[in-house]
């Protein structure tokens, strides 16, 4: 009888087991209010992110993912602002929990907001500074590579990536390496770069080092033809570590663009030859004591940057003190769910040269699904 | 005689891994449910399958004694299902929760030991959440959130099923 009922389990089997094909959409967004010039001018108001993420499960092993960003509400020639374009767009071929492959447009693995960047999962209206100046998110390269977890090593990640590299003609002073990011729009593979992490997750811990290594000359006959010419070298380390209601967040990152001085002679620029700086930041969940059955959270943060994008120059180039900026963030994030947010925030951007220092008042909301 | 109880543990398991509350229902893989019952419960033990509502919950024995009972569930991450067991003991206590397919590419980390083991002792009682009694890990957080629901909902189940007589 046994036998019988058996077979007939295993004749139903191989379509039970046949993985279902499912699309999925969610998405996140942001809207701002921003009022960097006092009480009495007007702020302003901007849709700033709004971002559809779609993906498509093929079978037990292969899935696509994407998101698609409108920025700034819309997009209109002649106008200056708004943007359309892909975050992420790849497939995953997933072998075992130690090895995914991945192909397509990626985010390099590099600090805490260039993967994690929905507006819930971080306090301030805006990302820190620091992740537009020296990490720049959302940074995204078209390229192939694996990601998992190490065998034997509990809590143990990582992610390694061979994706085209860096443009150095885009380099400047203010934003470091930000404009020589492709984006995989008619990406030059003159300077394949290697991106990559290691992470190491505890409950309520989590840390992580990074990488990027490769050239930027695009073949340049001043910079050089070769692979890695004008090679950029970024490592970074980050922490998150939440403990009774406390959170603390913390980045550091190192730039080092050694052939700054022939990328400025070649495009008269002033980039530094070293970007370098990070931040720390803690909140604390006021909600955690005046209502402990609570699942909403209400966080005051404060946050402290420090960077420089021109912490070293390359000889016959004068450093410019305003780059080198401390920003300080004072604030509070409301989350009614873990996805939804409402933020505020008053922010005090100085720098060592005291020029054109301002204070800024944010408003913001948040979601993610 | 123990050669037919094979059959039946196997079929018990096979009829577990399709588990229950079907608009997200993924299978389990039947090796990784037998591997995550043997070692919960230890090798040998009897498995049979008990139907309540729609559920399907595995009870564990050895002998006459009872030594709890099991359920596999799914929840939706950020697009995939999380396939995971909850185990309980008799006396309804969480003995373990182990996660028996992770098909998404980020947030893998609730597969990891040091943050399943916070849900061990865990009764019905407890509130089960994120932020309270249950610690987040950064990177991770829809997953978490999600197992985090689904572990408390099943052993809010199997507690209240045990307690009324609905499996023993």
């Amino acid at each position: 009888m046994v036998p019988r009922r058996l077979s007939l389990i295993v004749v139903c089997l191989p379509a039970f087991l046949a993985a279902q094909e499912r699309t999925t959409v969610g998405g996140y967004g942001e809207i701002h209010y921003t009022n960097r010039s006092g009480p009495n001018s007007p702020g302003q108001v901007n849709l700033t992110r709004f971002v559809l993420y779609l993906a498509h499960t093929f079978d037990d092993r292969l899935a696509f993912r994407s998101e698609l960003e409108v920025e700034d509400a819309k997009l209109e020639s002649g106008e200056p602002g708004g943007e359309v374009a892909l975050e992420q767009a790849y497939l995953d071929y997933r072998l075992s929990e130690y090895l995914t492959l991945r192909s397509g447009l990626v985010l390099p693995p590099v600090g805490i907001i260039n993967e994690t960047h929905e507006p819930p999962t971080f306090n301030g209206v805006d990302r820190p500074a620091f992740d537009r100046d020296v990490i720049p998110t959302t940074w995204r390269e078209i390229g192939v590579g694996a990601v998992g977890s190490v065998p034997a090593v509990a809590g143990l990640g990582y992610r390694l990536y061979l994706v085209n590299g860096l443009k150095a003609e885009g380099f400047s002073a203010e934003q470091g390496i930000r404009e020589g990011r492709q984006e995989g729009k008619e990406a030059s593979f003159a300077n394949p770069s290697l991106t990559g992490r290691l992470e190491w997750a505890r409950p309520g811990l989590k840390v992580g080092g990074s990488f990027w290594y490769g050239g930027t000359a695009n073949q340049d006959s001043v910079l050089g033809k070769g692979t890695f010419a004008a090679p950029v070298t970024l490592v970074s380390a980050d922490a998150r570590y939440e403990v009774g209601g406390i959170m603390f967040r913390g980045v550091v990152a190192r730039i080092s663009v050694s052939d700054a001085q022939a990328i400025d002679a070649r495009y008269g620029g002033t980039v530094g030859s070293r970007i370098a700086g990070g931040y720390v930041e803690a909140a604390y969940n006021l909600l955690r004591p005046l209502a402990p059955a609570s699942s909403q959270r209400l966080y005051a943060f404060v946050r402290h940057e420090r960077y420089d994008t021109q912490a070293s120059v390359p000889v016959g180039i004068a450093k410019n003190d305003s780059l080198a900026r401390r920003i300080t963030t004072i604030g509070l994030s409301y989350k009614p769910t873990y996805n939804t947010v409402f933020k505020g925030d008053y922010q005090l951007l100085r720098n060592k040269a005291r020029v054109g220092e301002a204070e800024v008042l944010s408003l913001g909301l948040g979601y993610q699904f | 005689m123990t050669a037919p109880r094979l059959p039946v543990a196997a079929l018990a398991l096979l009829l577990a891994a399709f588990p229950s509350r079907a608009a997200t229902a993924q299978a389990a893989p039947p090796a990784k449910l037998a591997a995550s019952i043997r070692r919960l419960f230890g090798p040998g033990a009897r498995v049979d399958t008990l139907r309540v509502d729609s559920a399907a919950v595995l009870r564990l024995s050895r002998g006459d004694s009872l030594l709890g009972f099991a359920e596999v569930g799914n929840v939706i991450g950020k697009d995939q299902p999380i396939t995971f067991l909850v185990a309980v003991d008799p006396a309804d206590r969480l003995k373990d929760v182990d996660i028996l397919v992770y098909r998404e590419p980020y947030g893998g980390e609730v597969a990891y030991e040091p943050w399943r083991r916070q849900f061990r002792g865990k009764t019905a009682a407890d509130p089960i959440a994120v932020g309270r009694d249950i610690r987040s890990i950064s990177g991770a957080t829809i997953s978490v959130q999600a197992v985090t629901a689904g572990v408390r909902r099943i052993l809010a189940d199997l507690t209240a099923w045990h307690q009324r007589g609905a499996i023993r």
